[in-house]
C-alpha cells in the first residue's frame, strides 16, 4: 500500500514536472491581422519584423506570430480577428490599413490592438486621441489618407493644362467619404474637375481606366485605399497599357512601373508597430503609448515610365521627389 | 575559576581595549576619512562628468536645429522681385527633401507679403500675397533675424516649433518654417550617458520636447509625464555645484546634470542612474568596509594575543606566590617571556627555594636544639649533615645530677610549689648546660643527664665536665640556700664518669632523643644517686684527667650498685665563696 503511494507520487511528481518543462520556453503568441497575403507583404512584415527586436523580441525564439491572411477579401477580416481574439493571444496586430483596425476593434476588447493604417485613427473612431489612445487600442498612422490632396497637386503640376483629373475611389474604404471631399476642396483651390470613379474589386480596375481615358482625364489619382497599395503591380500594368498617368500612395507602384507615388513610408509606419507590439508584450499599456504619425511622407518618380508616356517631368517635381527611378 | 573570571574582567580587559582600539581607532580614522574624501571627489569627478556630457547633449541638440537654420539662410539671400520665383520654389522644395524634420516653409518677401508655401501635407500656395506681417513669427525675427517660437502640440500630441529666419537685408524677406520637434529623437536616442543613462530636453515653460521614448514626447502637455521630469531639473538647478540627485518616471534614482540650449531656451538634462553613476564610489565604500572590518577582525585577534601574553605570566606570578606563600615552596613559576616579567619569576622561584632551605634548616635546628646546645646545633647544621648523630661509639663524659629528699618534698607541698621550685631549679641548670655546649640526653622530675663530648667532640672533656658539675653544685646550691630558709630540706648531687659509650639519636618518627648507652653512663648514675648534697662524685678516670688542675679529694674504695669490686671515687671540691657565675 505504501509502495503504491510512493510510485503514485513519483509518477506525479514526474507528470507535473515533464509539462511544466515543456511549457518553460512558452512564447507569447502575436496575432497578426493582414487583408492581404503573404507576398505583397513580404516587404511590411520585414519591416515589422525589426520593429519587434527592437523591443528584443524574435519570432521562434522568443515569440510566435499567428497570421491571418484575408487574402484581399476585406469582408473575411472580422471573421479572422474574431479568430485571432479566441485565441487568447498576448497582442492583435491589426496592420495594413482602417478595415483591419476596426474589425480588430469589434473582436475584441481586452486584447491589446495595435494597428498600422494611413487614415485618421481618431476621425475613424479607433481612438479617442493621438496623445491618449484609450482603450485597448494604439498604433500607427501613416498619414497616407491625409495627403491624398498632395497626389493631385502633383499630378496636376506634371499636367498643368489638364482640366479634369480622374480619381479613384474605393467605396468600401472607411475613409473614402473624407478623402473624397478632402479631393474636392483641393481641386477648387487648383482650378481642375474631379471625376471620381469607384472600384472595390480587381475586376472594375479596367472599367476604370476606361473611362478616365474616354474623360479625356489629365491622370489618375488614386485614393489611400490598402486595396489599391497592395494591387500596384496590375495598376502600373494597365497604366501603361492605357497610356494613362497615375499617381497612387504606396512606393510599390512606381516601382512596378507606374508612375508616381506619394505617401507615408511604409516600412517606418511597419516598424514602429512591431515596436509597438514588443512594448506591449513587455507589459506596457495601450494607454500609455500614444499613437505615433509617421514622419515620412515619400514621393517617387518613376522617370522610364515618363518617358514611355512621353511626359515631361518640370524640375521642381524631380527636386521634391526622395527616389526617382532612372 | 573566579580567580580566572577576575582575571578576564580585569587586567585583561584593560590590555585588551587598549590594544585594540590603538589599532583599530587610527585604522578606522584613516578608513573613514579615505572613505569620505574619495566619495567627495567621486562626486565632484561625477558632476564634472555629466557636466560635459550634458554641453555635449546640449550641443548636439543646438547642432540639429543649426542645421535647420543654415539650410534655411539659403533661402534668405536674395531679394524678392515683383515676377513669381521659381528658383526659389525649387530651393524651397528641395529644401522640404532635404531636411525631414520641416513640415512646412512659407516664404516672405520685404514687405511681409506671403509669396510661397510648401508643405509636406497640406497643398503648396504660390504667390498669395497675403499679408503677414502681423504674425509672432514675422514680429519676432524683424529684430532678432533668428526667432524661435513656442512648442506646440500638433492635435495635442506631436511637439513642433516655428522657427523663423530673416537676411542680412529686409528686401531679401523672411522665412518661416515648422519644425516637427519629433525628428529630434533621432539626436536624442543616440546620445547615451554611461550605460544606461539618457537625456531629455524641456523648454523653457517644462514642456517636454524631446526623449529617447517618444511615447513620453507624444503623450503632449501631460502633466503626470512632465511632472517627474521637470523635478529632476528643478533639482539640477537647486544643487548648483553639486551633483543632483531625483527620481525619474520609473522612480529609479538618477544623478542629473543639465545644460541650456541656447537659441529656443531649452534645457537638456542628462540624468544617469545612480546604480551606475555611484558605482565606483559604492565600489570604494565596500571595499573601505571590507578593509575596516578585515583590520577590527585583526585588531581584535593581535589585542586578544598580546593581552593573553601581557597577562598570563601575571597570572603564574599571583598563582606562584600565593601557593609559595602558602608554604609550596618546591612550587615554581614557569614563565619564558625572557623579560622583567621572567627576572621576577626567577626571583621567586629563588626566594622559594631559599626560604624552602631555611625552613629546612629551621627544622633539622629545631630538633638538634632539643638535645644540643643551640650553638652546638647551629654548628651541627652548618656542618650540612647529620652524620655526627649517627650512632657511634666513643668516649664521653656523663653527668648525672638530682635533688636529694626532693620525692619527701613533693609529696608535702603543693604542686604549685612544687613546678616553680622545679622550674628555678632547670633554668639554673639549663644556662650552665648551654654555656658548657653540653648534650642534654635526658631529664625526668628533678634528675637529669648531660653528655660531655658527644657528639660534638670538645678539648678537655672530663675537665669541662668537671667545671660544669661545680658550677651545677654551685647554683643550685644558691637555690639550696633560698629553699631551706623557707623550710624545705632538699639538697643537691652530681655525679660524672669518663669512659667509653655507645652515642647516637634513638627514636621514631620525629620524636627522636640522643642517647648514650654503656656502663660509663650507670657509673655516672651510681655515682650520682651515692653523693650527698653539696657532693660532686668521680670515677678514677676523670679524675686522672683533671688531676693537678682542680682540687680532687679521694673518698677511697666504695662499692658501687652493680659493680663487683670496690671503685675508687673522687670527690670534687668545691671552692669556698661561691662566685662561679
Amino acid at each position: 500500500m505504501r509502495r503504491r503511494d510512493v510510485l503514485r507520487w513519483i509518477g506525479g511528481a514526474a507528470a507535473w514536472t515533464l509539462p511544466a518543462r515543456a511549457q518553460t520556453p512558452v512564447m507569447p503568441v502575436i496575432g497578426y491581422l493582414a487583408p492581404e497575403s503573404p507576398r505583397p507583404f513580404a516587404s511590411r512584415l520585414k519591416a515589422f519584423r525589426d520593429g519587434l527586436a527592437e523591443a528584443g523580441y524574435v519570432e521562434g525564439r522568443n515569440v510566435a506570430i499567428e497570421y491571418r491572411w484575408a487574402e484581399g477579401n476585406y469582408t473575411r477580416l472580422p471573421a479572422l480577428a474574431a479568430d485571432l481574439a479566441g485565441r487568447k493571444v498576448a497582442v492583435l496586430v491589426a496592420s495594413g490599413g482602417a478595415p483591419a483596425a476596426l474589425a480588430a476593434k469589434t473582436a475584441t476588447k481586452t486584447i491589446t490592438i495595435v494597428f498600422e493604417m494611413g487614415g485618421d485613427p481618431v476621425a475613424l473612431g479607433v481612438v479617442d486621441s493621438l496623445s491618449r489612445p484609450g482603450g485597448n487600442l494604439t498604433g500607427i498612422s501613416s498619414l497616407s489618407v491625409e495627403v491624398s490632396r498632395k497626389r493631385l497637386e502633383f499630378m496636376h503640376e506634371l499636367r498643368p493644362n489638364a482640366a479634369s483629373f480622374a480619381v479613384a475611389v474605393n467605396p468600401t474604404s472607411p475613409t473614402s467619404g473624407s478623402q473624397v471631399r478632402n479631393l474636392q476642396m483641393a481641386a477648387e483651390a487648383l482650378g481642375v474637375r474631379l471625376h471620381i470613379m469607384n472600384a472595390s474589386t480587381e475586376g472594375e480596375f479596367e472599367a476604370m481606366f476606361l473611362s478616365a481615358t474616354r474623360e479625356q482625364a489629365g491622370g489618375i489619382v488614386f485614393t489611400s485605399d490598402p486595396y489599391f497599395a497592395f494591387r500596384s503591380t496590375q495598376l502600373a500594368d494597365l497604366c501603361l497599357r492605357y497610356s494613362m498617368p497615375a499617381v497612387t500612395q504606396s512606393r510599390d507602384f512606381p516601382t512596378a512601373g507606374g508612375l508616381m507615388s506619394y505617401g507615408g513610408d511604409f516600412m517606418q509606419s511597419h516598424r514602429r508597430a512591431g515596436s509597438y507590439a514588443g512594448r506591449v508584450l513587455n507589459g506596457e499599456k495601450p494607454s500609455d503609448l500614444p499613437v505615433q504619425l509617421v514622419t515620412k511622407v515619400e514621393l517617387v518618380i518613376n522617370l522610364k515610365t515618363a518617358k514611355a508616356l512621353s511626359i515631361n517631368i518640370p524640375p521642381a517635381l524631380i527636386s521634391s521627389a526622395d527616389t526617382v527611378i532612372e | 575559576m573566579t580567580r580566572q573570571r577576575l582575571g578576564f574582567g580585569g587586567l585583561f580587559l584593560k590590555y585588551f581595549l587598549v590594544l585594540f582600539l590603538a589599532v583599530v581607532i587610527p585604522l578606522a580614522t584613516n578608513g573613514i576619512s579615505e572613505a569620505w574624501l574619495g566619495y567627495r571627489d567621486q562626486r565632484t569627478r561625477l558632476e564634472q562628468l555629466l557636466g560635459v556630457e550634458a554641453r555635449s547633449a546640449g550641443a548636439k541638440i543646438q547642432g540639429f536645429l543649426d542645421g535647420i537654420t543654415d539650410q534655411l539662410g539659403w533661402l534668405v539671400q536674395l531679394p524678392w522681385t515683383e515676377e513669381p520665383d521659381e528658383r526659389r520654389r525649387i530651393d524651397a522644395l528641395r529644401l522640404l527633401r532635404q531636411v525631414p524634420a520641416i513640415a512646412s516653409l512659407t516664404l516672405l518677401d520685404g514687405t511681409s507679403r506671403e509669396r510661397l508655401y510648401v508643405s509636406r501635407i497640406g497643398l503648396n500656395r504660390s504667390e498669395s500675397r497675403t499679408d503677414r506681417s502681423a504674425d509672432e513669427a514675422v514680429a519676432g525675427v524683424r529684430s532678432a533675424r533668428l526667432w524661435y517660437g513656442k512648442v506646440s502640440y500638433y492635435r495635442d500630441s506631436e511637439p513642433y516649433m516655428t522657427l523663423a529666419i530673416s537676411g542680412n537685408r529686409p528686401s531679401v524677406g523672411v522665412v518661416v518654417a515648422e519644425v516637427n520637434l519629433k525628428l529630434i529623437w533621432d539626436v536624442i536616442a543616440a546620445i547615451k550617458i554611461g550605460q544606461t543613462g539618457q537625456a531629455f530636453v524641456l523648454d523653457g515653460p517644462g514642456r517636454l520636447v524631446a526623449h529617447p521614448d517618444i511615447s513620453l514626447v507624444l503623450r503632449g502637455a501631460d502633466e503626470s509625464t512632465l511632472a517627474p521630469l521637470r523635478e529632476i531639473r528643478e533639482a539640477v538647478r537647486r544643487a548648483g555645484a553639486d551633483v543632483a540627485t531625483g527620481w525619474d518616471a520609473d522612480g529609479i534614482a538618477v544623478a542629473a546634470a543639465a545644460a541650456p540650449v541656447v537659441g529656443p531656451d531649452w534645457t537638456i538634462v542628462v540624468e544617469q542612474p545612480l546604480s551606475e553613476a555611484f558605482r565606483p564610489i559604492y565600489a570604494a565604500l565596500w571595499r573601505t568596509l571590507g578593509l575596516l572590518l578585515a583590520g577590527g577582525v585583526f585588531a581584535c585577534l593581535l589585542a586578544f594575543i598580546l593581552a593573553r601574553r601581557m597577562t598570563k605570566p601575571i597570572h603564574l606570578l599571583e598563582e606562584g606566590t600565593q601557593r609559595i606563600g602558602a608554604g609550596q615552596f618546591n612550587y615554581r613559576i614557569e614563565i619564558k617571556t625572557g623579560d622583567e616579567l621572567q627576572r621576577l619569576a626567577d626571583s621567586f622561584n629563588a626566594m622559594a627555594a631559599e626560604l624552602a632551605v631555611s625552613q629546612e634548616r629551621q627544622e633539622r635546628i629545631a630538633k638538634l636544639k632539643r638535645f644540643l646546645a643551640p650553638q652546638v646545633a647551629e654548628l651541627v647544621d652548618r656542618a650540612g649533615d647529620d652524620d655526627v648523630l649517627e650512632g657511634r661509639r666513643t668516649e664521653v663524659v656523663a653527668v648525672f645530677c638530682d635533688l636529694r629528699g626532693f620525692t619527701a618534698f613533693s609529696a608535702k607541698v603543693a604542686p604549685e610549689e612544687v613546678m616553680s621550685l622545679l622550674s628555678e631549679y632547670y633554668d639554673a641548670l639549663g644556662r650552665i648546660i648551654t654555656k658548657y655546649e653540653a648534650t642534654l640526653t635526658s631529664f625526668s622530675g628533678d634528675g637529669l643527664m648531660v653528655l660531655v663530648n658527644a657528639p660534638v667532640p670538645v678539648a678537655d672533656p672530663a675537665l669541662k665536665a668537671v667545671d660544669l658539675a661545680v658550677e651545677m653544685q654551685l647554683s643550685v646550691q644558691d637555690l639550696v640556700a633560698g629553699w631551706q630558709r623557707q623550710g624545705y630540706r632538699i639538697g643537691f648531687g652530681v655525679g660524672l664518669a669518663k669512659g667509653s659509650a655507645t652515642v647516637g639519636r634513638i627514636g621514631y618518627e620525629s620524636r627522636f632523643d640522643y642517647t648514650a648507652i654503656g656502663s660509663v653512663v650507670n657509673l655516672a648514675a651510681r655515682l650520682c644517686a651515692s653523693a650527698t648534697d653539696r657532693e660532686i662524685l668521680t670515677d678514677a678516670t676523670v679524675a686522672n684527667e683533671v688531676n693537678g688542675k682542680r682540687a680532687l679529694n679521694p673518698m677511697g674504695l666504695r662499692l658501687i650498685k652493680g659493680y663487683d669490686e670496690k671503685l675508687l671515687v673522687y670527690r670534687v671540691s668545691l671552692p669556698e665563696k661561691p662566685s662561679a657565675t
